[in-house]
């Protein structure tokens, strides 16, 4: 066990390294430049431009960028070009404002896509599966930008109200609950939104895990004996589809860092993965390339979790 | 089983939680009832946010937008697009100009002749006022004051690389024994002056002067390197154009701080500080000496003419108690930073600024929101609203759901969303011209672009009306030279070249170019063939593009077209003038400074005029409109200089482009007179297309009011 930990962790961080490594080269061979040096921008004279690419050291060899950049991020000190501020400090903020956002979207993917996949395999092949698997499929196709206008724009029209940010701008001095059930309200589209994807496709695994498990011997032996058919689906059958997703649970982690770009912009909503999208857009290279590392750490680290987890549930499986 | 109840009461709970949330939410009209406080408010719907709120700092409209509101400038421009004085009330343009007297030269008249007598000679003529040269009249009336400057010794120390080996320095030590020179003080500025002076010194006097004899430098330099020391150390002549303002009594800065001439200086001192990594030094580099001569008073005086300098004293004005050296030394500290490398870019003041503006900072959350409220004690008078929110809203869709719901008041409206708006009962709109035009600029030294014939054959061949019909949705006006329409820089008398596809196949055979059986342009067996490019990502340029193609290929020219991602663009076909035609735009400012874009000296790689023109009438206007001080002189320079580019047509102009606005019915101007009646009054954009031009007088009322200037 301690072993496996151990190895396991190396492992780790070897492709962290390599990860770094090459997320620092495809940002800094990509085409363009950081808006402070521009060529094009006329109020930049060619010296200022010069002193800020000393100022952030990108005079120097790619190399030598890379250890400066690693060196300031795992001290701490990285700051953002566009505004000077510390990027943790920024990330975290950030990370704070996406917390709910993901949380509400996670338990409406996984509350929701288990009872929906479950009546789907328990009905298969009749009309409320055919009409989930249409469902499923539409909600995969359809494109997220879309969907959001579309339900933006019937929520304004027909309700007339505020569903764009945190909160009702300009709420002000309305009461603590008013402002806390406001809130829950500008919650609701955008995790919705977000949910949507994941409950079709969620959907549509547990509706084949509890097929496979179906196939079962202990499942045919539970029907023969006689145990009510509600007993074989909830108890023998599902306990042993679930296995597989005990995996996936470690793969949301990352979704922690990386948010949602799409509908954060949209709902012009100040969290993380607007954030990395404007740095992007700024060629803002201290936070893209923090946001990319700690995405990276978040990703070898939901592998390990789910591993581990892996490991408790599964009782054949020893290392 | 309960399994299978927590399975599907879950989710039903959930989704039961989140929905009863709407029965608290604010609607549209219960938000204005319950909320007051919401009509003192203006919020304005951006999709950036700012970057940094310090205005020497800032390279961004957002920001910049902020910095509008908060800071005030010396100067800016009034409805006619003149200067107004905000911090000065009133400012003299005058000239100090200085020439180093040639002792071995023969004055026709005088003979050789010392300081002391040419200074006389020149009093003496001024007296006599003769009429025989009215130039030279007209600049020694202008003369108000002469006096000798008696010879004086100096010294500098350059620095430059060595020839032989590349990466070392070498001092270089020159000794300067200046001779006797004669200043002049003037009560305008003249560029005409020293042209007019050798007409009464002789032809050659002031190029006769040879500076290099006065210099001794240590080691000895090559001639040519000597000549361009002497240039710079010791030019025959200079003009020094002189700004004196006198500042308005009593500003104060939102801090209670008094506003004075220190604070000017101490501005101007922060952007040459190359410290703070201003990107408007280059604006200010011309000036020589920025001078305090008494709390209310400064005077600035210019190394040479260079006229759009006026401008930039619109620049917001800092606030010198908050951020000289001290201030920022004590906020290091604080911070627990070093500080001798703290400078004003790392300072939280660009996070939470004060200026003297109308409006004071109060909070800001990146990528929401920048909150600002009224200043009371605004030397104007306080605006009318209590606040001014600018929020940031990414996408421009939600902006439109945001102002459908009432929570922002004003967006960057599209053209067709106006469509749609301005038949709305609830709303205003407003439209006027924009600063910016869209050309296809074609290479000049190229073939066959080096021909104005085919130049101007290519525009003939494209229908630019349909273009601002179909493509713009009428959104657009034709333009035909570099100015803003507005401004009177602009040559109205010039005609946009018609739509004309065979009279562009007369030029072009006029040209050589003929066509043959298959249709396709020929001259000497090769057909006439280019590719014609712009960047992707513009949806306007790219229907263009399409367009231009076609209208080319229907008289016969092989046209191709690219659409390249906007970096590669300009990196690898812009900057290294790797073209044959391009679509691009550019932004104007009101000046109408068109060197960057226009003089022959800026063709090369990664300079503007990247499609290499050049014309030596439209160099020397260009400099003459730089240097020119005169408002009405300086338009006529500019009707020329829109003449030879409209006959050259290096560029195809297309057109400028329309902004809108779209506002709620119920903002209108709000005029209290001196018996305090109020009046209301619809806000009407002025003459140049700024609707925003009285915002401080605005004001939102709970209904619409009826006003009578209306019908």
């Amino acid at each position: 066990m301690i072993s496996f930990i151990g190895r396991s962790a190396i492992q780790k961080i070897i492709t962290l390294f390599f990860v770094s490594i090459v997320s620092f080269l495809i940002i800094h061979l990509a085409p363009g430049e950081p808006g402070q040096v521009d060529p094009m921008n006329p109020k930049f004279t060619p010296e200022v431009v010069e002193r800020f690419k000393k100022e952030f050291h990108l005079d120097k060899p790619l190399h030598v960028q890379y250890l400066y950049f690693y060196q300031n991020l795992l001290t701490g000190k990285t700051v953002s070009w566009k505004d000077n501020q510390p990027v943790l400090k920024k990330i975290w903020e950030r990370f704070l404002n996406s917390l709910p956002l993901f949380i509400v979207g996670t338990i409406l993917t996984w509350t929701l896509s288990f009872p929906v996949g479950i009546r789907s395999a328990i009905f298969r092949g009749r009309l409320y599966d055919r009409s989930a698997t249409f469902l499923s499929y539409l909600l995969i196709s359809i494109p997220g930008f879309f969907f959001a206008y579309i339900l933006i724009i019937l929520v304004v029209t027909h309700f007339h109200v505020p569903v764009i940010g945190m909160e009702t701008f300009g709420i002000g001095d309305a009461s603590v609950l008013h402002i806390f059930m406001d809130r829950i309200w500008h919650l609701i589209l955008p995790s919705v939104l977000g949910a949507t994807g994941g409950i079709a496709v969620l959907s549509r695994y547990v509706r084949s895990q509890m097929l496979e498990v179906e196939g079962q011997d202990y499942v045919r032996t539970a029907r023969a004996k006689g145990l009510p058919t509600e007993q074989v689906y909830y108890k023998h059958a599902l306990r042993n589809a679930l296995l597989p997703f005990v995996t996936m649970f470690g793969l949301i982690l990352p979704g922690l860092i990386g948010g949602s770009v799409i509908i954060e912009s949209i709902f012009s909503w100040p969290g993380m993965g607007r954030m990395a999208y404007e740095a992007i857009l700024a060629r803002d290279y201290p936070v893209i390339l923090t946001v990319n590392f700690a995405s990276a750490v978040l990703v070898l680290a939901g592998t390990f979790i789910s591993d581990l987890l892996y490991l408790v549930v599964d009782p054949r499986i020893r290392l | 089983m309960t399994t299978r109840r927590v399975l599907i009461l879950a989710p039903v709970l959930l989704i039961l939680v989140l929905l009863q949330s709407y029965f608290w939410v604010p609607t549209y009209e219960q938000q204005t009832r319950g909320n007051p406080e919401r009509l003192d408010k203006y919020i304005i719907g951006s999709i950036g946010d700012a970057s940094i709120l310090n205005p020497i700092l800032s390279a961004d409209s957002a920001s910049s937008n902020i910095e509008d509101m908060v800071f005030e400038g010396l100067i800016d421009r009034d409805e006619q697009l003149r200067f107004r004085g905000r911090l000065a009330t009133s400012w003299d343009v005058y000239e100090e100009a200085f020439f180093y007297v040639n002792e071995s030269f023969s004055i026709p008249g005088l003979g050789k002749a010392s300081p002391q007598e040419v200074a006389d000679y020149i009093k003496e003529a001024k007296k006599k006022g003769d009429e025989t040269w009215p130039g030279l009249r007209d600049s020694l009336d202008s003369i108000t004051e002469i006096s000798v400057i008696p010879p004086r010794n100096f010294s500098v120390i350059r620095h430059e690389k060595d020839p032989n080996n590349g990466k070392k320095k070498k001092d270089i030590k020159i000794s300067v024994a200046a001779a006797a020179g004669i200043k002049l003080v003037l009560n305008r500025v003249d560029q005409g002056l020293f042209q007019n002076l050798s007409l009464l010194l002789g032809n050659d006097y002031f190029e006769s002067f040879q500076g290099e004899d006065y210099l001794r430098t240590e080691p000895r330099l090559g001639k040519e390197k000597l000549a361009a020391y002497a240039d710079e150390l010791l030019p025959a002549f200079e003009h020094n154009p002189t700004l004196m303002f006198h500042l308005r009594p009593g500003v104060k800065f939102h801090d209670g701080h008094l506003f004075d001439a220190y604070d000017v200086k101490f501005t101007y001192e922060s952007i040459m500080n190359p410290k703070n990594l201003s990107p408007r030094i280059a604006d200010y580099e011309p000036v020589k000496t920025v001078k305090v001569i008494d709390p209310l008073t400064i005077k600035i005086v210019y190394k040479r003419l260079y006229s759009p300098a006026i401008g930039t004293w619109g620049m917001g004005i800092l606030p010198e108690h908050l951020l000289n050296e001290q201030a920022l030394k004590k906020e290091a500290l604080r911070l627990g930073k070093d500080s001798d490398t703290f400078s004003m870019r790392q300072s939280t003041f660009s996070r939470k600024p004060v200026g003297c503006g109308p409006f004071r900072f109060r909070e800001w959350k990146s990528d929401q929101y920048i909150a600002l409220d009224r200043f009371d004690d605004y030397w104007e008078g306080p605006p009318n609203y209590k606040g001014y929110i600018f929020r940031v809203i990414a996408d421009l869709l939600t902006q439109e759901m945001e102002f459908y719901a009432g929570t922002i008041d004003s967006y960057s409206v599209q053209p067709h969303q106006v469509k749609r708006l301005e038949k709305d009962p609830r709303f205003q709109s407003f439209s006027g011209i924009a600063f910016g035009y869209t050309y296809i600029g074609y290479n000049i030294r190229r073939k066959p672009f080096d021909d104005p014939r085919i130049r101007r054959a290519l525009g003939m061949a494209i229908d630019i009306d349909k273009i601002l019909n179909y493509v713009l949705y009428g959104q657009g006006k034709r333009i035909t030279g570099p100015f803003v329409k507005q401004t009177d820089y602009y040559n109205h008398n010039i005609e946009p070249i018609p739509y004309d596809p065979k009279g562009a196949l007369a030029l072009l055979e006029a040209a050589g170019w003929k066509r043959n059986k298959a249709g396709w342009l020929e001259k000497d067996g090769e057909r006439l063939k280019f590719t014609l490019i712009t960047n992707s990502g513009n949806d306007l340029r790219k229907a263009i593009l399409a367009i231009a193609q076609d209208a080319w290929k229907q008289i016969g020219i092989d046209v191709r077209t690219d659409l390249l991602e906007w970096s590669v663009f300009i990196q690898e076909r812009v900057n290294k003038a790797d073209f044959d035609a391009l679509i691009l735009g550019w932004q104007m400012g009101i000046d109408p400074d068109l060197y960057q874009i226009w003089h022959s000296s800026q063709t090369n790689p990664y300079q503007l005029n990247f499609v290499g023109f050049k014309n030596h009438e439209a160099d020397d206007l260009i400099i003459k409109i730089r240097q020119e001080y005169d408002h009405d002189q300086q338009a006529e320079y500019c009707h020329r200089l829109h003449e030879i580019i409209a006959e050259e047509q290096p560029y195809t102009f297309l057109y400028v482009g329309k902004w809108t606005a779209v506002l709620d019915k119920r903002i209108v101007i709000k005029k209290v007179d001196d018996a305090g009646n109020v009046r209301y009054e619809k806000i009407k954009p002025t003459k140049t297309g700024s609707y925003s031009f009285h915002f401080n007088r605005w004001i939102k009322l709970p209904e619409a009011p009826i006003l009578l200037d209306e019908g």
